[in-house]
């Protein structure tokens, strides 16, 4: 729920229940008031009355005039002295209607030894239209109220949280990549500049552990090449020896290789390290297809070495890339179709409408699909160092080209679409 | 031949002065930045490689010094960052070739050798081996005067071999340097041998005696 509906929402049924409570008391202190007035003229009649009676000791004329009545019953008892309301006692009245409402005051009198209930009423219809006229002058200033609270307040909330929205939409585009703090949104509302203070802070922070943490494992990565350099050079000399056993040179091997998969995985991580922050800026048009052929020519051994049937269905297509990324890309993605593949399988590689397919028929994955192109995900007789494809991705985020893997047909297929704005597409 | 081996790590200086002297160079290490301006100030070397980061100095600035004073000794960077930008400054200030740590020796000696040979190779670009002749300028191989036909790979194996006679080089060494360093650590090093092979029958049936061994499980060694 939006802060802005939850705010009229709870502000308006507060006003509505204030206005509701306010109107009603209004209500009754106006008929209060008006009926007193209406029982202060009955006082004065009654007053008139007494006084005729006292000075006469007789009744005075029953008058009946536009809308107050006077009537004398003799009685036989005196009533206590009451105001009440009535309706109907128009008897006298020119046009009596049954519904009309009347205060009345009744009250004995004795005259001339009779005694008389006297009953002085006046029609309440004036006071009864006064206050449906008031009551509807407020209905109408209640809702233009409310009208105009829910206007204001939607063009202020709108126009005071515009600061909080710059604030919110800045945390949401910040990129540990980009490397750049949060914009200042130079509010002068107190609470909005200290969030915006405490976010950009924040953020600071967090460039600043970043940046620690990426240069603490690239010079980890770093340290790690001369120990390695002396190990293999070390070996170099070893294997020189005439007077080393054949038994030995299995171990070695072993050795070798193991150095070879550190340096490469160090050599790895750096590479994603700088990927990632977007240390390859050089771009340059690159012709894809001519890059495919050349790196397959590269591989060929390779993929000799496991007999597989390679295809080819290669469109033109030059792309807006760095040299050295496009060369890991196409690398990384074909040497992984040859090395798991099956021996004597199939390696396809597909550029058409502006998509490259490379599809290999091995083995099915014994891992979650889902996490191909996560770091150190790897088959369990894999050689690799679980980071190419790793890799790939991280290209192709750079570089905003959706990177999709499947499964179809026993054919692993990695994909992937580039943007149509971002090449010039020349068939043959 | 002289070298100069700038170097802060002892043990790698070692190794590549061990491995280097064995041929007719004769090496020296400067193990840091002040002791190498010393003698890249005092004498002339053929080639130095030279460490960039070393505890007092970095190797750039020796580069750069160097290239002040007018010196035409052949650099080899030798660089724990493996880094793009480091190989291309290095280049740009003069270095005539860059390798990341680590390196097979094997590897640095074929650098080192080629550094020479490009340097002194006035009149002079064939590396004879017996009756073998490597051209490196035309890129050609004869043997007993007969040109040879090989492959690109048969001859970039065959000059890493001259480079290193006599030494036993790893199969990951000759991987590396004919596939690159992506390429490494593959699953199996058949195509290697079959390079290898072709090679070898290559050679011999040309009349040049079998130079190329195999040693069990490790690598070759083209033993003259």
């Amino acid at each position: 729920m939006k802060l802005f509906v939850k705010y009229s929402r709870v502000n308006i049924i507060a006003s509505i229940g204030a206005l509701l409570l306010g109107s009603i008391g209004y209500y009754f202190i106006v008929r209060y008031v008006l009926v007193h007035q209406l029982d202060d003229t009955l006082k004065i009649e009654e007053a008139e009355i007494l006084d005729y009676v006292k000075t006469r000791d007789r009744l005075p004329e029953p008058a009946n005039y536009r809308d107050q009545q006077i009537r004398f019953i003799p009685a036989e008892t005196p009533v206590a002295r009451q105001f009440v309301h009535t309706k109907g006692r128009g008897k006298g009245a020119r046009h009596p209607d049954p519904d009309e409402p009347y205060r009345e005051l009744l009250f004995s009198v004795r005259a001339g030894g009779q005694l008389y209930v006297v009953s002085v009423s006046k029609s309440e219809e004036e006071t009864e239209d006064l206050l449906q006229l008031m009551m509807l002058i407020t209905a109408g200033m209640i809702l233009l109220l409310l009208g105009t609270l829910f206007l204001a307040n939607r063009l202020l909330l709108r126009r005071i949280w515009q600061p909080f929205y710059q604030s919110l939409e800045g945390i949401r585009r910040f990129n540990l990549s980009s490397r750049e703090p949060l914009p200042v949104t130079g509010t002068d509302i107190d609470e909005f500049r200290s969030l915006d203070e405490a976010a950009r802070l924040m953020t600071l922070q967090i460039l600043k552990d970043y940046e620690i943490l990426k240069n603490f494992a690239d010079n980890a990565s770093h340290e790690m090449q001369t120990p390695l350099a002396i190990i293999n050079s070390k070996l170099d000399l070893m294997i020189q020896d005439p007077g080393m056993e054949e038994r030995h040179h299995r171990p070695i091997q072993s050795i070798y290789d193991a150095i070879s998969r550190l340096r490469q995985l160090n050599q790895s991580l750096l590479l994603l390290t700088k990927i990632g922050n977007n240390q390859f800026v050089h771009t340059e048009q690159m012709d894809l297809a001519a890059l495919i052929e050349e790196k397959l020519v590269q591989l060929e051994d390779m993929a000799r070495d496991r007999h597989l049937v390679v295809r080819t269905d290669l469109d033109k297509l030059s792309l807006p890339v760095n040299g050295y990324l496009a060369d890991i890309l196409l690398n990384n993605l074909l040497l992984n179709a040859i090395r798991h593949n099956r021996e004597g399988g199939h390696l396809d590689v597909r550029l058409r409408d502006g998509s490259l397919r490379i599809s290999n028929s091995g083995a099915e994955l014994s891992f979650d699909p889902a996490t191909i192109f996560d770091r150190f995900t790897k088959g369990p007789h894999s050689a690799g160092t679980g980071l190419g494809l790793a890799i790939v991705r991280q290209i192709c985020d750079n570089y905003r080209w959706p990177l999709v893997y499947a499964y179809e047909d026993g054919m692993h297929v990695m994909e992937i679409r580039f943007p149509l704005q971002n090449f010039d597409k020349i068939h043959h | 031949m002289k070298l100069l081996i700038v170097e802060d790590e002892k043990a790698l200086a070692d190794s590549i002065l061990h491995y280097l002297t064995r041929e007719s160079f004769v090496c020296e290490v400067a193990g840091s930045y002040v002791s190498a301006l010393e003698k890249i100030e005092l004498y002339d070397y053929d080639c130095i490689l030279l460490d960039i980061s070393l505890p007092d100095g970095n190797g750039l600035q020796l580069l750069k010094e160097l290239k002040a004073n007018h010196k035409s000794d052949g650099v080899l960077i030798i660089s724990a960052r493996h880094s793009i930008e480091d190989k291309v400054s290095g280049l740009q200030l003069g270095a005539d070739d860059y390798l990341a740590k680590p390196f097979h020796l094997s590897e640095l000696k074929a650098r080192v050798a080629a550094i020479i040979r490009r340097r002194h190779s006035a009149g002079n670009n064939v590396i004879r081996l017996e009756e073998i002749g490597i051209d490196t300028l035309a890129r050609s191989v004869e043997v007993s005067g007969r040109p040879l036909d090989l492959t690109r790979k048969e001859y970039q194996l065959l000059l890493y071999f001259a480079y290193n006679k006599g030494r036993v080089v790893s199969k990951n060494a000759i991987a590396e340097h004919l596939w690159g360093d992506d390429t490494g650590a593959a699953a199996s090093y058949d195509f290697i041998y079959t390079h290898i092979k072709n090679l070898r029958r290559k050679l011999i049936e040309a009349g040049s005696r079998d130079y190329i061994q195999s040693v069990y499980g490790m690598g070759y060694k083209f033993a003259l």
